[in-house]
């Protein structure tokens, strides 16, 4: 019997698994006036490592995820993590995808270009801008570093899941058992 | 086989496609979606909550029982205390009812109080809002307000099966029509000061040239009951800084919130009751 091809859940459900976590970490996180975004890890493993059709509907559903718990137009937060991982996806011949490290640089690349994204569609809500900035910074730079440190975990975990779906990632052939 | 340049710009076209489909369904759809994966992660939040507040319980399990003991004091003292303010509270609200039917006065909005345990905070510099464990299945409805001992929370934005969410008061999402304590004059507050490692703070507008307020001689901000939603006189915050307007017409300024807001575990939902309800 032909096995079902479910790459696509693969990121999907570490995705989801990381988005719980991080919103667990924002709870604690809150009394302190900090916040973790880890948009930029949501993206890059589907982009760096599987085929278009199947990384896609990954980071688009993963969007979707993101964008019913944010009070962003319905979307925007997709449609920012599909734009972020078409770039990725496109670039991707030109770096060592295998390497945690790329991943890594590759993911704070991107975290930092989501987090600019969403900065400057959501900043002008703010009776002022300029100060919400100070803010979104100390952020921004507390995110890069959580991130750099779990990146490597969580490039382990997605390649683990996909193991399980006994795919290889890209060309979608069966792995040998 | 097609050709090197499109095959290039395929990712980039094929999200194109998508972002064109997306935009082109219809509103109801999208607003399904929407709640279908909201839900779909709902019970994770709750579930770490539960958690949560069964880790509070072992905690408070191994409490000396000298410790209970003195707490379980003050709780009577305080429900003493309370037992003479709800007589209180009965009687004044006996003479509303009979004001009212005497001048004839349509009646107040009257709330039933609906506590909540808080789920998640997700507080950051684009939005303040919070997970409550109560929903639609508790009468819970859109736009009801939400207080604390210390004022005002904020207000239900979205109402789920078993669960809420609540944007903050100190959200640049929320403006509410407020009065500065002892003047009936109406002014605008909206959160959104929100730095890091302080205390939440948010912005007032449209307050009358005679008011003044400085850090050391604060003023209060309270709800103004215009607009039906809020109760008037829930505290909001203190004035702490007045500037005239670039206009000159009115001055605005900052308001400090309460710090507990941001460790908040337990909040109180004002569900507006019915008239025949009361």
């Amino acid at each position: 019997m032909r096995r079902p091809d479910l790459r696509w859940l693969a990121p999907l459900v570490a995705n989801m698994v990381l988005l719980q976590l991080g919103a667990l970490a924002n709870h604690h996180l809150a009394p302190f006036g900090l916040t973790l975004f880890c948009g930029g890890l949501l993206v890059t493993y589907a982009a760096a490592r599987l085929d278009l059709r199947h990384g896609l509907a990954g980071t688009l559903l993963t969007g979707l995820l993101f964008d019913a718990l944010s009070p962003v137009p319905f979307g925007l937060g997709t449609f920012f993590l599909g734009l972020a991982h078409v770039l990725i996806f496109q670039g991707r011949q030109r770096f060592p995808r295998d390497e945690p490290v790329f991943f890594t640089v590759v993911a704070l690349l991107a975290n930092l270009f989501l987090f600019l994204c969403l900065s400057f569609a959501l900043v002008g809500d703010n009776p002022r801008p300029a100060a919400a900035w100070g803010r979104l910074f100390v952020d921004l730079i507390f995110s890069q570093l959580a991130l750099a440190l779990v990146a490597a975990w969580f490039f382990a975990l997605q390649n683990a899941l996909i193991e399980f779906t006994g795919r290889h990632p890209e060309t979608g052939r069966p792995l040998p058992h | 086989m097609l050709p090197r340049r499109f095959d290039q710009a395929r990712p980039f076209a094929t999200l194109g496609v998508l972002l064109l489909v997306w935009l082109l369904l219809p509103f109801g759809l999208k607003a399904f979606t929407r709640t279908t994966f909201f839900e779909l992660q709902a019970p994770f939040a709750a579930a770490q909550s539960y958690v949560q507040d069964l880790q509070e319980f072992w905690a408070l399990r191994v409490r000396p029982k000298q410790e209970i003991i003195e707490a379980g004091r003050d709780l009577a003292r305080l429900n003493a205390a309370y037992e003479v303010r709800l007589q209180e509270n009965e009687q004044l609200r006996a003479e509303i009812l009979r004001l009212e039917n005497l001048l004839k006065l349509p009646p107040l909005p009257d709330h039933r109080l609906e506590p909540a345990r808080v789920a998640r905070r997700d507080f950051n510099g684009w939005w303040q809002r919070m997970v409550i464990r109560k929903g639609e299945k508790h009468g819970i409805t859109v736009g009801a307000p939400v207080v604390f001992s210390g004022g005002v929370v904020g207000r239900i934005s979205e109402v789920h099966l078993y669960t809420s969410v609540v944007d903050l008061v100190t959200s640049p999402t929320v403006r509410l029509a407020a009065a500065i304590d002892a003047d009936t004059r109406p002014v605008s507050y909206q959160g959104g000061l929100n730095a890091s490692f302080s205390a939440p703070r948010g912005t007032v507008e449209f307050v009358p040239l005679d008011i003044n307020a400085s850090p050391s001689a604060p003023r209060r901000l309270v709800t103004s009951g215009l607009g039906g939603v809020f109760p008037s006189g829930l505290l909001i915050g203190e004035i702490t800084r007045l500037e005239i307007s670039s206009d000159g017409l009115f001055k605005t300024g900052e308001v400090r919130l309460d710090d507990r807001l941001h460790s908040l575990t337990e909040v109180t939902v004002l569900v507006q009751l019915n008239p025949e309800d009361r």
